[in-house]
């Protein structure tokens, strides 16, 4: 056929990343891969769903980013990252006396406010185990997520933390470094313990990945 | 008449579809079958929704989100007639199977839920994340369906804002997917 040999599972980019070419990216160029990452068949990452609410601060140099992930991050297959999206407060709100009825607040606060999606943000050496759908805020390193899990909008996960197979993590959710989350809807259930924190190094995992 | 076994077909057949104006559909969403598929104004579908007429009709409303990965329509042979309604302002969110006679208005189907066949949800119902609604069931108006199958009646009373909110996540769906009606037209 052609004089190349057999094109095989991954494609593997300048900076170390092996991408599948089963996976589903869409909005490229709003996607940061810090390298090293793996993106195994049918994962869906949603670079498209940018921030349309103007940034107060810094912003407007270079392109917008939607999704941003560190070095060593493993996506198993058919899991799904999203950015989170919410309706911003409308500063209408503030020209209403604060005795003024709710509904009144209410309605005020729709009218002024406006939808948008805010950056999704994962750390180094983070795990994200088939099937599960991340709408998180920040993921930090070394983190663990199972299979089928739903993380929910605005969720934290902070450094080392652990999430079981098939939890549901609610929206806004913040967990702690270290702990152990299980269960619909997800709670802490235990620590991560000092000897198993060796086991988060996803460098020989990486390894592993080839064509 | 159409043959039932076309979804084997090598390549899908192109359901017909009556599709409105103001839908924003992406290029990577799927409408296979060989019922009819109508989508309302201003609905939003994602790319790789998967909207399956096979075994009978679909109606989506008008301010309606369909999220990726999910999948409407009845997956397997019905009753004659039977078809999938889903009514104004109602969120399928990433990886929700459909499969339900009636989505009441204002509906949120969460992340990976099912909702079986034959069912039959009142308005603003809510089936949180990986919760599953029988076949034949009928939800009153206002249910909540959460955790391990765990259920309550909403009576926050806000169901008018929550569609105003819909429709101003459409307003911004509508800037940042690109839709392609003529493919499916």
């Amino acid at each position: 056929m052609s004089k190349k040999p057999v094109k095989g599972e991954y494609i593997e980019t300048d900076t170390g990343n092996k991408v599948s070419r089963r996976s589903q990216i869409i909005g490229t160029t709003n996607i940061i891969l810090g390298g090293k990452t793996v993106i195994q068949a049918e994962v869906i990452i949603r670079g498209d769903l940018l921030r349309t609410y103007p940034s107060s601060s810094s912003e407007g140099k270079g392109n917008p980013v939607a999704v941003a992930i560190g070095r060593y991050c493993f996506f198993s297959r058919g899991c799904e990252l999203r950015p989170p999206g919410k309706m911003y407060k409308g500063y209408l709100l503030f020209l209403l006396p604060s005795s003024s009825p709710s509904y009144l607040q209410h309605e005020l606060m729709v009218f002024g406010s406006t939808f948008s999606h805010y950056p999704l943000k994962i750390a180094d050496h983070v795990l994200i185990g088939p099937g599960t759908i991340v709408e998180a805020a920040l993921i930090g390193s070394h983190v663990s997520i199972g299979a089928g899990c739903v993380i929910g909008k605005f969720a934290i996960i902070k450094d080392y933390a652990r999430v079981l197979d098939g939890t549901v993590v609610p929206p806004n959710m913040v967990i702690p470094s270290f702990s152990v989350v299980g269960g619909r809807p997800g709670r802490v259930v235990g620590e991560v313990s000092e000897g198993e924190v060796d086991g988060f190094d996803l460098r020989e995992v990486y390894r592993g990945v080839g064509n | 008449m159409s043959s039932k076994r076309a979804s084997t077909a090598p390549a899908a057949p192109k359901p017909p579809t009556s599709l409105s104006p103001t839908l924003t559909i992406a290029e990577h969403a799927s409408l296979v079958g060989s019922y009819l598929i109508t989508l309302g104004a201003n609905t939003v579908v994602h790319p790789r929704a998967k909207l399956n007429s096979t075994y009978g009709p679909i109606t989506v409303g008008s301010n309606c989100i369909i999220s990726e990965r999910s999948m409407i329509g009845l997956q397997g042979r019905g009753a004659d007639g039977e078809g999938v309604v889903i009514e104004d302002g109602v969120i399928v969110e990433v990886g929700a199977t459909v499969e339900s006679k009636v989505i009441g208005e204002g509906c949120v189907i969460e992340v990976n839920a099912k909702v079986g066949r034959g069912s039959l949800l009142g308005t603003h119902c809510k089936i949180g994340p990986l919760c599953e609604v029988a076949e034949d069931e009928v939800l009153p108006d206002y249910t909540v369906l959460f955790a391990n199958g765990m259920r309550r009646i909403d009576n926050s009373g806000v169901e008018d804002l929550k569609l105003k909110m819909v429709a101003r996540q459409i307003d911004v769906l509508r800037r940042l997917i690109p839709s392609n009606l003529t493919k499916f037209q």
